[in-house]
């Protein structure tokens, strides 16, 4: 099978100028990681005297990860949301008559995940450095984040483009925006795996973005013993493979049954 | 010569208010699901929290040893200020709709078009603030304030959930659009967080220091930690502050719906 990629760069590039265009959309992808950051980062910055954390250069650099994985679920969530007000709208029916290979029609909705990620990534990542962050791990530290996340972010994309698919219902997929944060919460997104509760260690070890997020903290501080970028890598990906073949395989469905 | 049929007489402000409250909660009913985001997010978001930051309490000048008990009124705070906010994005629908005009031009007192839609959200919102504390008590919070601190912290969700739907009212005359309701509830989420939310005033480092000891969200919560939190005993000292603070925000916020519901109309 041959994909079209220009296709999918077209609907990449519509997926993500809808974003822009509708600010409901981005606020909470881009505003509400930060909020919570400067939060947590100024909140919890004592907890580095607790004995078991890691010596850390920056507690805001320590705490960024778990943001910019936010960041990823956030940027999935809201294209799956898109993609149901689509469907909604009757625009993705049209998209169904065009002559285009229908596996394009998903690539390209998580191609434009992925460009927002990569965006948002970079946009938390030089937010945070003025207030106290700091990346020793350079700027291959940073790229890798960046494409952690964004393989991240295709993966949550491609689970909410299958509920999508699956329900065309816009309320549903607005309403499952708490459940994403079960997600992060189930991940050492702001505190050391050392020291959650042990329920939640035992829970974050199932959890692939336990070790994206501990990869990212790896690579931008320079500090492998923080995480191993190989686990964050293949973690992220067989999640982003898992997700995008159940995301085809909902479009068949709704093929079938529509 | 017959006289003219008597015009019906127009029903009290009670009546109205009554009424008005009554359709508010038919949204409960009668949309599906209605109020499972605004239950499910804070239940979240406590177990959340809980789990990733249970061991601050190890901290020295932590009042309790139990991260869950204090964070329980933290939740109870944040699902009563979301369900408050979603008397904005309410009435901004209402509003886009054009039916909020019609009430416009009823001969009802302004005030008494939002004190319908506010007491609903304070039906609604003990929803979720019940389902938070039986689920923070199942899973090990304490009730060290007993039937007094229960009663403290009941009345800080709900009198929160006024201010936060005088908000997301003067939000929605505002703007005028159902796009407005992400700022209406992140609203609720900056003020509840840029208070005393994870750690004790003694712990706080940095600018978020001087930003809680300001925000008057700071001692709501403490009003409502009289419950859960063994350091903070049920007494008047630790309640004025927090009834002195709902006091002015419930002013504050009052007066802003009331202007922009003014300017609505003018």
């Amino acid at each position: 099978m041959s994909l079209e990629p220009r296709v999918i760069a077209a609907l990449g590039r519509r997926a993500l100028s809808v974003q822009f265009r509708r600010a409901q959309l981005l606020m909470p992808t881009f505003v509400l990681p930060l909020m919570l950051l400067a939060v947590i980062a100024s909140g919890t910055s004592s907890a580095q005297d607790l004995e078991g954390f890691p010596a850390v250069g920056s507690y805001l650099s320590f705490v960024l990860p778990g943001t910019i994985i936010q960041g990823a679920l956030l940027a999935g969530l809201t294209s799956g949301i898109a993609l149901a007000s689509d469907i909604e709208s009757g625009f993705f029916d049209r998209l169904l008559a065009a002559p285009v290979r229908r596996v394009s029609l998903v690539l390209g909705r998580l191609a434009g995940t992925l460009g927002l990620s990569v965006l948002q990534t970079a946009f938390f990542l030089l937010v945070a450095l003025p207030f106290g962050a700091r990346y020793p791990g350079g700027v291959a530290g940073l790229a890798g984040t960046v494409v952690l996340a964004a393989v991240t972010a295709v993966g949550i994309g491609g689970i909410a483009a299958a509920i999508a698919l699956r329900t065309g219902s816009l309320s549903l997929m607005q309403s499952i925006f708490p459940f994403v944060f079960v997600l992060l919460f189930t991940a050492p997104a702001f505190f050391p795996r050392e020291l959650l509760t042990p329920v939640l260690a035992d829970l974050a070890v199932f959890n692939p973005l336990t070790y994206v997020v501990e990869a990212s903290r790896g690579l931008l501080a320079g500090d492998a013993e923080l995480g191993s970028p190989i686990a964050g890598l293949g973690a992220s990906l067989g999640l982003a493979i898992a997700t995008t073949a159940l995301a085809v395989f909902a479009l068949a469905e709704r093929l079938r049954t529509t | 010569m017959a006289s003219a049929p008597a015009l019906p007489a127009a029903p009290g402000t009670l009546a109205v208010i009554g009424v008005l409250w009554r359709r508010s909660l038919n949204e409960v009913v009668r949309v599906r699901g209605a109020l499972l985001p605004a239950t499910v997010a804070p239940v979240v978001f406590l177990l959340g929290m809980s789990g990733q930051f249970s061991r601050l309490t190890g901290l020295e000048g932590f009042p309790t040893d139990s991260y869950l008990s204090w964070i329980v009124p933290l939740s109870c705070l944040q699902a009563a200020g979301f369900a408050g906010a979603a008397t904005g994005a309410n009435l901004a629908r209402d509003i886009e709709q054009g039916w909020f005009d019609r009430l416009l031009v009823s001969p009802v007192p302004r005030p008494v078009l939002v004190a319908g839609p506010i007491l609903g959200a304070i039906t609604r919102c003990l929803v979720p603030t019940t389902v938070v504390l039986v689920v923070g008590f199942l899973l090990g919070a304490e009730l060290t304030g007993g039937l007094l601190g229960l009663l403290a912290l009941y009345l800080a969700a709900t009198a929160f959930c006024a201010v936060a739907g005088l908000w997301g009212v003067f939000m929605a005359v505002i703007f005028r659009t159902q796009q407005a309701g992400p700022l209406m509830q992140q609203g609720v989420f900056v003020a509840v967080f840029l208070s005393t939310a994870y750690t004790p005033q003694a712990l706080l480092r940095g600018w978020l220091e001087g930003a809680a000891a300001y925000n008057p969200v700071t001692y709501v919560l403490e009003l409502g930690r009289q419950a859960t939190v063994s350091g903070i005993e049920p007494s008047l000292a630790n309640t004025w502050p927090g009834l002195a603070a709902l006091g002015g925000l419930l002013a504050c916020f009052g007066a802003l719906a009331m202007l922009g519901l003014r300017r609505m109309g003018a």
